[in-house]
Order: structure tokens, then sequence, then C-alpha cells
């Protein structure tokens, strides 16, 4: 048991998806969903890294976590990427459900207001866990990676009642309302209407995975609050994935935060897409999250809009993690690298959980 | 088609079992296309021809070839084969995954989830005009009534929410919740033991807590599908159930071997109960040579015409000593598709050429209306009402 450990908020881990897709147990240590794990699994997603236990053992006390699928019919692995909206409508309600049911057993507990989540961050500043992993339930903030789920605008109450506080409107491929990753285009006729509904109902707007073109109409015709669940620098690593120092700056502007992303595909220029995780050794360590953190907090001058976003487990594993990660509890070996990047103990602290908190708070008090 | 056959009046077909929300979800069918377009679509990834992309995030860039079968069902040829009322399931199990069966699920609270998505497919259907829920008597009779009134009425296709597999329930306290989104039919097991008890291909009965979920359901008044229960499971089911009970999709005994089936023994209790047996068009179930409980045993394409039914339901009709206990609970793609479907059923629009088939066979035309929509109708009006 160690209190002394800080709080972490992890602003994008697809949950649900590991659960019902992949077909992991959560409940259980990384470890034993390593060796449940059947070789198909392993080949097609590798090492598991983010179990609730992990969570509460790294202190990753509050998380956004998705409902999460598609419109993309080549998508032929992973079954979130769909041929209808109605389609992912049903995937997106399971994720949804599986979260319930976790908060029915004590796992989890899903927040709605904004009382909720100063409660559960208090909660786990003092927090004790057992070495196995034991201790309270971990706060989930409702997401959606891409807004197919969203049937239209009418359906965002519903939405924001279920718990829904965050929402990216593309993914990878073309979504309803936007072209997303790997594409090239920008927001669809749909979007903005859903993007009225999503600030009257005071659900925050998630611009990972727009494409460039998309991202900047998206500025232009909304003037809400933003942010970028898990996204990195184009500046140190190149591709349409990653934000521009210009896009970046757009963020600020609006005081919005970033959450950094583990995935090497983002954080290794060398990495090598066409070959399987396997078979190329990862150039990232967690020190390239922190060059990435500092990018940032050069380029607007604070570290107010820096968070993390590790997206573990959203369809890769250890094999594609930062060298130096086993399970998502080695998080807590990023304060100790923070501060020795020369980050001050606020300012550390505000990149672990504070400027999330503040966001989600702020916007959510914004709301009422 | 012949000219004296093209001015008789479809008959409206009710098929007692469906699993479309798994083929939508688990397979990725968009439902509202015509099978032709989800062959199509399908075709692209067939034996490794075509398309090579997989999700970039993956670390497998060679992707698995499905084993979902040729498509069979999809809204537009139900219409078309008059299909106008279907049961069609909430599927998901505990269940080890394994090559045979991949859909198994490691923990109730994920069964509860796939279940939840099921529901909100079929939710998201209604939202886009493609079905109506049918939870009370009053929606099934205006449903009836306009798939079989002559004139040219809207017809929406009607849903009764059933489920194959009760793990999705959560426990007593969660049935009504799944009552209110719809649920009218659950069979308690399905392959198999899960949380509640033993299911075809294992040896055992019901476990203790399946009994306060059975008075949960009696309460509830959601109906008892006895389809996929072990031999113990189905006689302790029966002698504690007094609600109203069926056999969504099940075959004789003793015309095919294989303990999926339902024996003399059994089928004479389902009668007493004033049960409904629903036949199912699937070569393991319709062919002599293949005993279900070896599934190697069955031939990897069809050989089995749609008339092989007339057999099961000639065999239940002369137990019973009535016409009342049988009608069609197909099963088109429950986990196979095309190639085991029977050799004159290319996909289910094809429910409409069984009238004739067991004209044929001697039905006379009550009997027909009786098999393709009167006995569930009066099952389904008991349960509802």
């Amino acid at each position: 048991m160690d209190t002394s450990k800080p709080l972490i908020v992890d602003s994008h881990l697809d949950l649900g998806f590991s659960a019902l897709q992949i077909n992991r147990d959560l409940t259980l240590p990384a470890a034993s969903v390593r060796v449940q794990d059947p070789v198909e699994t392993q080949q097609s997603y590798g090492s598991c890294t983010v179990t609730l236990p992990d969570l509460r053992r790294g202190r990753v006390g509050i998380v956004c976590a998705t409902v999460m699928s598609r419109l993309d019919p080549d998508d032929r692995s992973t079954r979130t990427g769909m041929y209808s909206q109605t389609q992912c409508h049903g995937v997106g309600r399971g994720h949804l459900a599986y979260y319930q049911a976790l908060e029915q057993q004590g796992h989890v507990r899903i927040l709605h207001e904004c009382s909720e989540l100063d409660q559960m961050a208090a909660l786990w500043q003092r927090a004790e866990v057992g070495a196995d992993g034991s201790g309270p339930p971990v706060g989930v903030v409702l997401s959606m990676e891409s807004a197919d789920p969203i049937l239209g605008p009418d359906q965002v109450p519903q939405w924001h009642a279920l718990g829904l506080r965050m929402v990216s409107l593309s993914h990878y491929g073309t979504s309803t309302y936007s072209h997303g990753t790997a594409t090239e285009g920008g927001l669809l006729p749909p979007a903005a209407d859903l993007l009225k509904a999503l600030a009257e109902a005071g659900i925050l707007v998630d611009v990972t995975h727009l494409t460039d073109q998309a991202h900047w109409e998206l500025l232009d015709i909304y003037d809400g609050p933003i942010c970028a669940s898990h996204h990195n620098c184009r500046a140190l690593t190149p591709g349409q994935r990653q934000l521009t120092d210009d896009m970046i700056s757009s963020i600020a502007e609006r005081d919005g935060v970033i959450g950094t992303a583990f995935d090497s595909w983002m954080l290794d220029p060398g990495w090598q897409r066409n070959l399987s995780a396997g078979e190329q050794q990862s150039g990232a360590t967690l020190q390239t999250i922190v060059e990435h953190v500092d990018h940032i907090a050069q380029l607007t001058g604070t570290s107010r809009h820096c968070g993390i976003g590790t997206d573990l487990d959203g369809g890769f594993g250890t094999e594609q993690a930062p060298r130096d990660l086993n399970t998502i509890a080695d998080l807590q070996s990023l304060p100790a690298l923070l501060l020795a990047k020369g980050f001050s103990d606020e300012d550390v602290s505000g990149i672990l959980s504070g400027n999330w908190l503040r966001l989600l708070g702020q916007h959510w008090k914004d709301s009422l | 088609m012949a000219p004296e056959e093209s001015i008789v009046e479809p008959v409206l077909m009710i098929d007692g079992h469906l699993d479309l929300a798994f083929n939508a979800l688990h397979h990725r069918r968009d439902l509202t296309q015509s099978v032709q377009t989800l062959r199509e679509r399908e075709d692209l990834y067939r034996d490794g021809v075509g398309l090579k992309s997989v999700h970039p995030d993956a670390l497998r860039k060679q992707p698995r070839i499905g084993s979902e079968g040729i498509a069979t069902v999809s809204l537009p040829e139900l219409r078309r084969g008059n299909v106008g009322i279907i049961l069609s399931t909430i599927m998901a199990r505990v269940q080890l995954p394994s090559g045979f069966l991949a859909d198994g699920m490691r923990t109730q609270a994920a069964a509860h989830a796939i279940g939840q998505s099921h529901l909100h497919y079929y939710n998201a259907l209604e939202r886009a005009g493609e079905l109506s829920f049918i939870r009370t008597c009053a929606e099934l009779e205006s449903c009836a009534t306009a798939w079989q009134s002559a004139a040219q009425t809207k017809r929406t296709l009607g849903l009764v929410l059933s489920m194959e597999s009760a793990d999705p329930i959560l426990g007593p306290d969660d049935v009504q919740n799944w009552y209110d989104a719809g649920l009218r039919s659950v069979s308690l097991t399905h392959f198999g033991a899960n949380t509640w008890g033993h299911g075809t291909g294992t040896q055992g009965g019901l476990y203790q807590c399946a009994y306060p979920l059975l008075d949960a359901l009696r309460d509830a008044g959601i109906a008892l599908d006895v389809s996929h229960a072990a031999d113990l499971t189905f006689w302790q089911l029966l002698d504690y159930w007094d609600g109203p009970l069926h056999a969504s999709h099940c075959m004789c005994r003793s015309l095919v071997p294989g303990q999926r089936h339902l024996s003399d023994e059994m089928i004479r209790a389902v009668v007493e109960r004033d049960g409904v047996i629903g036949m199912v068009l699937a070569e393991p179930m319709l062919n002599p040579a293949v005993n279900f409980d070896d599934l190697s045993t069955a031939p990897a394409v069809s050989t089995r015409p749609m008339a092989a039914i007339a057999d099961h339901i000639d065999h239940i009709c002369q137990l019973a000593g009535n016409n009342e206990h049988v009608a069609i609970g197909s099963d088109l793609d429950g986990g196979f598709g095309r190639e085991w479907a029977p050799v004159d059923c290319d996909n289910i629009a094809d429910l409409q050429k069984l009238p004739a088939l067991l004209a044929r066979r001697g039905f006379d035309d009550q009997d027909i209306d009786a098999i393709a929509h009167g006995n569930l109708l009066t099952f389904l009006r008991r349960v509802l009402s």
C-alpha cells in the first residue's frame, strides 16, 4: 500500500472493446488475462496491459472509457467497424452496458455529476490499494470514439442521461459525421446539428482522429470547449494522426487538454505499420511520452494543456507500447521522469490528473 | 412460376427462431440490405480473396477468414417471403471461447453487455422504421391483421424479442428490466453449461440459482423455451414451470439422432402443456444420417430439401393427435449459412415455398395455416395476454 503515489487520470481507454470484442475479463490482473488469452487473441491484440486491478495498482483512479464503434466496412478483425449506424448503435450500447454491469458489481462508478468527479478524485487521493490491485471502484467518465452510435441530434440528451460526457466525431475511416484518420476530407453535413446538440447537452468535443481539414472546420463552426483525448505531436512523430503545432495552439486557445497517447505508431517515427509488433522493437520509452508533453508545454508556455490519454489495449498490447511499460500500473514511473525534465510538483500533478479534472469539471459545471 | 401459382395469395409466415442481432453484430451484416448484397460483401473476403485490410492497430496483418457461412437472412428477404412476424434473439453465453464456439464470453457482465448490444440493435432498427416490437396482444393482432389483409396496407415486420441462453439476465432482479425492454421468451441454456444449468452437448440439470430466475420469469409473464435443454434440464424445467412453454426450434429424436432433438416423451410433454414446436431448416437437424452429438457426421453441403420437415410435422401431429403444436423456427443463419440450409432454400424468402410443399405432402389448407402462423399466434396470444 502506498498512498504517496499520485492519482492519474487516463483520458482514453477502450475498456468495453477489450472486454467484449477482445473478450477479456477485466476484473482479473493483466498477468492472468495474458494466461487466459488464446494464441489467436495474443497474435491479434498482443499482451494485455489494462485491467481494473492494474489500473488501481497504478492509481489510475479516473478514466475516460469509450463506447467505440464506427462505420468502417473494411475492418474485418475487431467487430467494431460496421456497415450501418444501427449496427454501431448496438455495439456502442453494449460497451455502455458492460460499464453498467461493472458498476452494479462495484468495480467501477460511472460519473454523472461534477460533485461525483470531485468525490472520486478525493477518494483516490487517499485510497489504499492492495498489492493484488484491490481497492476502491475506478471512476469512469463515459466517452465515445466516433459518434456513429448516436443516431441523430435528438438522441444526444438520452446519451447524456446515460452518462456520456466526451465525444469524438470520427475514428479510422469516414464516419457519419466526419472524415477521420487515414482519409482526406472535412466534416460531413450531419456534423453541424450534432455539434450543436453536444454543446447544448454539455458534452465535451474530442478532436482526436479528425482529419486536418475537419479539425479546422470544426473549430470554425463550433465555439464550445474541446480536447484531444489521445493525441501526440506531429513535430516529433510525423503523420496525419498527430497534431501540428498550430492545432496544439488552437486547442490551448480554447483552454483544452491534450492526452498523450502510448501507441508506438504515434511515438516512434521509425515504427513500421506494415510489420507486426512482434517483428520490431519500439523505439519509444516513457521518456518519449515526456518529450511530447514537454513539446506541448514549451509551445503553449504552460503545462495546463497537458494530460495522459494512453489508449493502451485499444487494439495493441505491451509489444506496441513504450518499451519500459509492462502494464498500465507503470504509469507511476511518469512522475519522476516529468520532475527530471524540469516540471514542478504542481506541473506534474496537473499533467497527471489536475488538468483533466479541471476541464471536465469546468465543463460539467458550465452545462448546469 | 406457373400462371396458376402466381395468383395464390402469400401465406403469413411466423418464424419462431432467428438470430438477427447476432448476425448483425458478430458477423457485421447490415440486415437492411438484401441477402445478395450481404453475399457480395462477404465474397470479397472469402477464402482469402480480395481486400487485405485489417484494423490499423492490429498486430495480426493477415485477417482471419470468417466462418459465418453464406448469408440467407435479411429484412428485405423476410418481407419478400411474407415472414411478417418473427421471434428473434438476444444471444450471448458465458462459456470459454473455443474453436467450435468462438462467441462464448468470459463473464456474465460481458454476456449481459453483448445481450444489451443485441437489444439496442433491434431498438435502432425500430427507430429506422425497419421493424416494430410486439409487446402486447393488441400489437400482435394488428401486425398479424396487416400481413394477412389483401389490401396493400402498411406492413411492418413484427418482432417478438426472445433470448437464447439466459446469461444476459444478471439475476431475478434483472428480469423486469428485460421484460420492459420487450423480452417475451427465454431459453435458459444453449450449447454447453452456462450460469443456469446444462444445455446441448452436456449431461446434467439446472443449477439451484435457476429456480428463483424461473419464478421471476413466470411472474413477469415471459414464456419458457425448452430448446437446447439437456435431458435432465428439460425434465426439471417441466417439473417446476407452470407458465407458457414452447420449443422454438427443435426436431424429433425418433427421426434424427442426437440429444439436441426432442424424444417422443418430451414432445408429448410439450403438447400436454399446450406448447408449440418450431421446425428447423438445418441439414444436421433434418438428415437422419447425422448424429447431432457428433457433428463430424454432417456433410459439408446440404442433402435434404425443405420438405424433409414434413416427416417431423407428421410425427408430432400423430403424437399430439392434432395439428395444433407445430410451427416454424427456421434458425436460418443461426451459426450456419446457405451450405446447411435445405437444398431448395436459397434464402429466408423461400419459407413461402412451404405451403405448396406441405400441400403436396397431403396437408390441407387449415393444417398449413396452423403450421405457418396459426399455432404460434395462438401461443403468443397466451403469452402476451
